[in-house]
């Protein structure tokens, strides 16, 4: 039997497919380390033997026939074509290859070449890998946030249904196309373009973050925000970005139209607090400026005497200054309330903001015939708080306590307390002796424009509670002993560790 | 009657307002006392005090307004001008219909103050006098025996002796006798003398 030429033995072996040679007698004369693999046979044990053993049944007959047949200078039906077949592995199962034969050149009697291709695996393969092409398509396109990756230019490669509705243009319409130019909104070009860059320059797969509006193509601008990362190759060069991004348009437009109507609320509600209590303080600034008035006008005539009498004079001149600081503090309280200031949390001793605020309270306790009382526990914890916010959800209360207990002749005390509860916090409570709330108030007080007042707007005690849950506490009502009505807040104590 | 010094007495429950109205008072010659309640002032009220009351309309516990309502009850005739702030000028209007003499805002100018409290004084001054007056009359009245009690009420009445003789059935000359005593015991001088006494006594 002819052997073939060590050139063509060394192409076989250099081939990464399964190759057999036979000659013309169907003998194998060469059989490569991956037809090895793929029959389960050692080169040495199928050199020499027929083709036929490699056959699976159905075929074998059909295989010597049609090399019978082209030896008989027959029409080559399989040479140069390649054809699917089936064939016998050595522990007798069956599979399916895709064969290709080809004539050796120059050889007599002819020799063939078979190429075998695993079929079967590589269709596996394939069908796996289009299931998971359309597993993938599906993820993106079910996806909640807009997908988009792009190649290093910036150019898009993809894009999932998500991003395709955001951006009301067809797939094919953003495919292919700058993904800056075509999709983000102009004035936002820049910082999608910084952002880009800062994702390709930065190693590791981290994804950062960033924030812009894409515009749609009815010309709307989408808020959105992005995370990036960078597609990297084998080689860890990046070769695009893929971008994810949630739409945060309405969410935003909702934040900031409730945070609005809160910052609404609040300054009516201050407005409304001022009004209630203006009567009280022009009483109080009132007090001064009498005060004043009537001893410059005594030193005036105690000076027109023939011999003034200087001590009374100058104490009556002391008198003066001291008024007039009097009359500064309490213009000093009211433009802290009135002023719309931004939330400033302080570091304070929640004894001392009541105290400061102790000469407003103390004019509404006058207006309504009444006494305020302070219960102050010493060495309390400092708490963190946004004082003059605290500050008017006290006067809410007081005022509110002074109303309740008025109305009903009771004895009209109304008293401020902290205390120091059992896991160190700082508690506030303002109570009265009035009538306390009617069972089916109870749950109620807290809803917004809820009232018992016949003037009242109903807003005061939920803006004071939204304070104090910005303040990580609640407010909270229990009855008073022996009656009335108590209002509390816990305050977290401030931790030296907070620092 | 003891005709003590007239004083005015400050009712405020601040201290500086109290304190500076009571040296203004004292700058312009005028003797000040104070009281920081409307109780305080209640337990030493003295309705033979002659004065004025300087009192705050907005006071913790008993306000001005009820004050002046409880001297109302007693009875007490001292003037009372009311100090108000510039929101409660319905509570001053109530103070005047409850028989306040005047109201003044603060802050005010001293003037203001003095001719108002000048006013008050001379007011209480006039009260007491026509009150003495009064008191007065009502004493020599309860001096008469019934019948001198009978003659002045018909000769008061316009009556001449005879008729009043002939009313009473007695002579014209004890009629005579028992007028000579009422004028006398009355201190009258004249008839019409003792018509206006007997009209300021008797009012309804």
């Amino acid at each position: 039997m002819s052997t073939p030429t060590p050139e063509v033995l060394a192409l076989l072996e250099a081939t990464v497919d399964a190759a057999v040679i036979v000659d013309d007698r169907g003998r194998i004369a060469a059989f490569n380390r991956s037809a090895e693999e793929m029959f389960g046979y050692r080169a040495a044990d199928a050199l020499g033997r027929n083709i036929g053993m490699l056959m699976a049944p159905a075929d074998r007959a059909y295989h010597d026939g049609h090399m019978r047949g082209y030896l008989a200078g027959g029409e080559p039906r399989i040479l140069g074509r390649g054809r699917d077949v089936r064939v016998l592995h050595r522990d007798g199962s069956e599979f399916s290859v895709f064969l290709s034969v080809g004539r050796i050149p120059n050889t007599d009697p002819p020799m063939f070449l078979g190429h075998l291709h695993d079929t079967s695996l590589r269709r596996k393969a394939l069908a796996t890998l289009e299931k998971e092409r359309q597993l993938n398509r599906l993820y993106l396109d079910l996806a909640q946030v807009m997908l988009v990756a792009t190649d290093r230019a910036g150019v898009v490669r993809l894009v999932n249904q998500r991003a395709v509705r955001v951006l009301g243009k067809q797939s094919a319409d953003i495919v292919g196309s700058s993904w800056i130019d075509c999709c983000v909104a102009p004035d936002d070009r820049a910082t999608a373009r910084n952002a880009f860059r800062a994702v390709l320059m930065a190693g590791g797969d981290e994804p950062q973050g960033c924030e812009y509006h894409v515009r749609s193509a009815d010309g709307e601008d989408r808020f959105i925000t992005w995370r990036c990362v960078a597609l990297r190759d084998n080689n860890d060069v990046a070769t695009g970005i893929m971008l994810s991004g949630e739409d945060v348009t309405d969410q935003r437009r909702a934040e900031s139209e409730a945070h609005r109507a809160l910052e609404r609320m609040n300054s009516v509600s201050r407005l409304a607090t001022m009004g209630e209590m203006a009567a009280g303080i022009s009483h109080e600034l009132n007090q001064p400026l009498a005060a004043i008035a009537n001893y410059a006008q005594a030193c005036a005539r105690m000076l027109r005497t023939p011999t003034p009498d200087v001590p009374v004079i100058s104490g009556a001149i002391e008198q003066i200054a001291g008024q007039a600081l009097r009359a500064g503090e309490i213009i000093k309280r009211i433009r802290s309330l009135v002023r719309n200031e931004d939330v400033r949390r302080e570091t304070r001793d929640i004894n001392g903001l009541i105290r400061e605020v102790n000469t407003l309270l103390a004019s509404d306790a006058r207006v309504h015939d009444g006494a305020l009382a302070l219960d102050l526990a010493d060495e309390l914890p400092p708490v963190t708080v946004d004082g003059v916010q605290i500050q008017q959800v006290l006067m809410n209360l007081v005022h509110n306590a002074f109303e309740a207990s008025g109305e009903h002749g009771a004895a009209t005390e109304v008293r401020i307390a902290t205390r120091r509860v059992a896991n160190g916090d700082v508690e506030v409570s303002v109570s009265d002796l009035g009538p306390g709330l009617p069972r089916d108030a109870e749950h109620r007080i807290f809803e917004p424009f809820f009232t018992t007042k016949p003037t009242g707007t109903g807003l005061g005690l939920a803006i004071s509670r939204s304070i104090i849950k910005a303040h990580d506490a609640r407010l909270e009502y229990r009855a008073n002993n022996p009656r009335g009505a108590c209002f509390y807040f816990v305050l977290p104590a401030f931790q030296e560790s907070q620092r | 009657m003891k005709d003590s010094p007239q004083t005015v007495i400050v009712v405020d429950d601040d201290d500086a307002v109290r304190n500076s109205l009571r040296l203004l008072l004292k700058s312009a010659g005028i003797h000040a006392e104070v009281a920081e309640s409307a109780r305080e002032y209640l337990g030493r009220f003295d309705a033979n005090q002659g004065g004025c009351l300087l009192l705050d309309v907005r006071m913790p516990g008993m306000s001005g307004l009820e004050l002046q309502q409880e001297l109302n009850m007693r009875g007490a005739t001292i003037p009372v001008i009311f100090i108000t702030g510039n929101g409660d000028i319905p509570m001053a209007v109530e103070a005047m219909q409850h028989g306040a003499f005047d109201f003044l805002q603060k802050p005010f100018r001293d003037q203001d103050l003095l001719d108002r409290v000048q006013r008050a004084l001379a007011r209480d001054t006039e009260n007491r006098t026509r009150l003495r007056h009064t008191d007065r009359i009502r004493e020599r009245l309860a001096s008469l025996s019934p019948r001198e009690r009978e003659v002045l009420e018909l000769v008061t009445q316009g009556k001449a002796n005879k008729m009043v003789a002939s009313d009473l059935g007695v002579s014209q000359r004890t009629v005579e006798i028992h007028r000579a005593h009422v004028m006398q015991k009355m201190e009258a001088s004249s008839l019409a003398e003792l018509v206006r006494m007997m009209m300021t006594v008797a009012p309804p």
